[in-house]
């Protein structure tokens, strides 16, 4: 998969957004992969291969032989402990007493899930996981697409200072707004219910940010076109914005659902009783529960596989996009 | 259009009002008193657990922690990343197989991998670690129960997923380099390793910068790794900052006061640091664009 086809599956169409920036006024590094690689057809096919047609790629020569070295590496120690989650879990049990670091088990089976499964409650687990990260979202993108549009497209006294105020935000680290955010959720009477895991979370200053980036690439002309055919503001938003967005709204998506699903620390405050547990607290609570015992290593892989599963899932559907989606909101700039 | 821009900003600037920035200003009064779970009283102490915090050895050995974390994540996985962002992008065959390989770890589940990395690194001779360090002859380490190994052992799962995210952020750096930059070079004749040196690199700075500020914020926020693999241990050997803040504010006597008070000094140290990032980032974007 190379980056043009990349950029074709963000763009399609021609690329309204990414295309007309590099067609324009060339402001180059914050506009990323949308304006480099959807831009010109000419500079297109030239983008599989950096370095141009050459005959240097002939014969592989020590930089070709380092490359592949660092790559396989990096591989092997990216994918090794997913393997050995894979191989433990279906594995028969085993404690510390009895470890086996064969590459292969003994004999293949589910019965771990099973018991993970049924010790962990992950069943009601990942249904809280997956509607309180979705629930999440959904508040996310109410909240961040408007501002976002309102601080890329709308002029406005006190712009700045109001964008100022949002970045300045992103620099409060969770734990020192968890305090308070917990002392605020039990007094509306929230605590330990699955609508107190949601609302801190309901506005994320870097989403605004992120997508107010991506919107500042829309061209102006775009936006004048729009006003000239008598659309209004909210009909702009919602006709014109989003559809051109649509990219860096499914990025930062995905990061929030990502983000939302493997949070531990609020969980850990708020979800005390094991009923809204989850997933990595259903985990967490199951290795806390296990070490009283002899903890099963098998059982402990099968349950941290299964909670892995959501957030595997997304980022497969999702990982094409992701590097040129970071490029395109500016991060990478 | 004031008004209309007011209703669009609306809903975001409740939530950071309510949940962000009320809170931040709530913790950095709640510093000043000697909030705590027992006694429903609270005074004002005004400096008081400033000073405490400066006289504290467990805080002071968990800032220690927290530097060699950082130095030992942060490093390596700034490198590795931006040697295999460059690796990948030069591969000319089944290059979406190894960015899926290797975006893989930002995805897992932290908590999921900790649990997977802390049977990994059993103290039985049998655990997968010690039977690859018994390879080279090395006898059996208890990894995450001896003093000297339990913060490297960590520190070398926050880096191996911190090195994904590195990975990501750099790949994405390197398609936002225009083709012609590249094309233009091949005529003058620059070239592999020159090229890498004084154009690549160059022009990637921005993204060094965003990451190195990014990446250590994040670094220094250190919670679940240490929570789920040591708790801590042995003997605070592994205790980080937000680890300590989270044992003195929710554990034991519920320090509230105390633990806003850590909160508000690493505060205080993370938007030195960021201002510090944003300052360099914009020289480094101004050269950027005099070179695009």
């Amino acid at each position: 998969m190379s980056a043009d086809t990349d950029a074709a599956q963000l763009f399609p169409g021609g690329g309204a957004a990414g295309g007309g920036q590099a067609g324009g006024d060339g402001r180059a590094p914050g506009g990323g992969a949308g304006g480099a690689d959807g831009g010109g057809g000419v500079r297109r096919r030239h983008a599989a291969r950096p370095g141009g047609p050459s005959s240097r790629r002939r014969r592989p020569g020590p930089g070709a032989v380092a490359r592949l070295a660092l790559l396989t590496v990096g591989v092997v120690a990216a994918l090794l402990p997913f393997l050995w989650m894979l191989r433990t879990a279906l594995g028969p049990s085993q404690t510390a007493l009895d470890l086996s670091s064969n590459p292969l088990p003994s004999s293949v089976g589910f019965g771990s899930f099973r018991r993970a499964w049924q010790d962990a409650d992950l069943g009601a687990a990942l249904a809280t996981g997956v509607g309180v990260s979705l629930a999440i979202l959904a508040l996310q993108l109410a909240t961040a697409i408007p501002a976002a549009y309102a601080f890329a497209c709308l002029r406005f006294r006190g712009r700045t200072a109001a964008f100022a105020v949002v970045l300045a935000t992103l620099l409060v680290p969770s734990q020192i707004t968890s305090v308070p955010n917990y002392v605020t959720i039990s007094a509306l009477g929230l605590a330990d219910t699955r609508l107190g895991l949601v609302l801190p979370f309901m506005t994320h200053a870097g989403m605004i940010f992120m997508l107010r980036q991506y919107m500042t690439t829309i061209p102006a002309s775009v936006l004048d076109a729009a006003r000239m055919d008598g659309l209004g503001t909210w009909r702009t938003l919602r006709s014109v914005v989003v559809p051109l967005a649509a990219p860096a709204i499914a990025t930062v998506s995905v990061f929030s659902f990502l983000l939302s699903y493997n949070e531990y620390l609020w969980p850990l405050l708020v979800a005390r009783s094991p009923g809204i547990a989850t997933p990595p607290l259903a985990l967490a609570r199951l290795v806390t529960d296990s070490s009283s015992i002899i903890p099963d290593f098998a059982e402990l892989a099968a349950a941290a596989l299964v909670i892995s599963l959501p957030s595997l899932a997304v980022f497969i559907v999702a990982q094409r996009r992701l590097a040129t989606g970071i490029a395109g909101t500016g991060a990478g700039a | 259009m004031g008004w209309r821009a007011a209703a669009l900003l609306l809903p975001g600037f409740v939530g950071i009002a309510v949940f962000v920035i009320g809170p931040a200003l709530v913790s950095a009064f709640v510093a000043g008193t000697d909030k705590a779970l027992t006694g429903p009283r609270l005074h004002w102490v005004g400096t008081a657990n400033a000073r405490t915090a400066f006289d504290d050895p467990d805080l002071g050995n968990a800032v220690v922690n927290t530097l060699v974390y950082c130095l030992l994540t942060v490093t390596p996985a700034v490198v590795l990343g931006l040697a295999l962002a460059l690796a990948v992008e030069r591969a000319t065959r089944g290059r979406s197989l190894l960015r899926f390989a290797l975006f893989l770890p930002v995805s897992a589940n932290i908590v999921a991998m900790a649990v997977v990395f802390s049977y990994i690194f059993d103290p039985s001779p049998d655990g997968l670690a010690n039977t690859i360090v018994g390879a080279f002859g090395v006898a059996p380490v208890d990894w995450l129960g001896d003093t000297s190994t339990a913060l490297p052992v960590v520190a070398l799962v926050g880096g191996w997923r911190l090195t994904s995210l590195v990975f990501i952020v750099y790949l994405a750096g390197l398609t936002a380099i225009p083709r012609s930059v590249y094309e233009a070079a091949d005529v003058d004749g620059i070239r592999g390793l020159a090229r890498l040196r004084h154009i690549t690199l160059p022009l990637l700075a921005p993204t060094t910068v965003f990451l190195g500020v990014f990446v250590t914020i994040l670094t220094v926020q250190t919670f679940e790794t240490v929570a789920v693999l040591t708790k801590g241990g042995p003997l605070n050997s592994s205790t980080t900052i937000i680890y300590y803040m989270y044992q003195v504010g929710f554990t034991g006597s519920f320090r509230i006061g105390y633990a806003s008070m850590i909160a508000l000094l690493l505060l205080a140290a993370t938007v030195a640091l960021g201002a510090v990032g944003a300052l360099l980032g914009r020289r480094f974007r101004r050269l950027r664009t005099a070179a695009a």
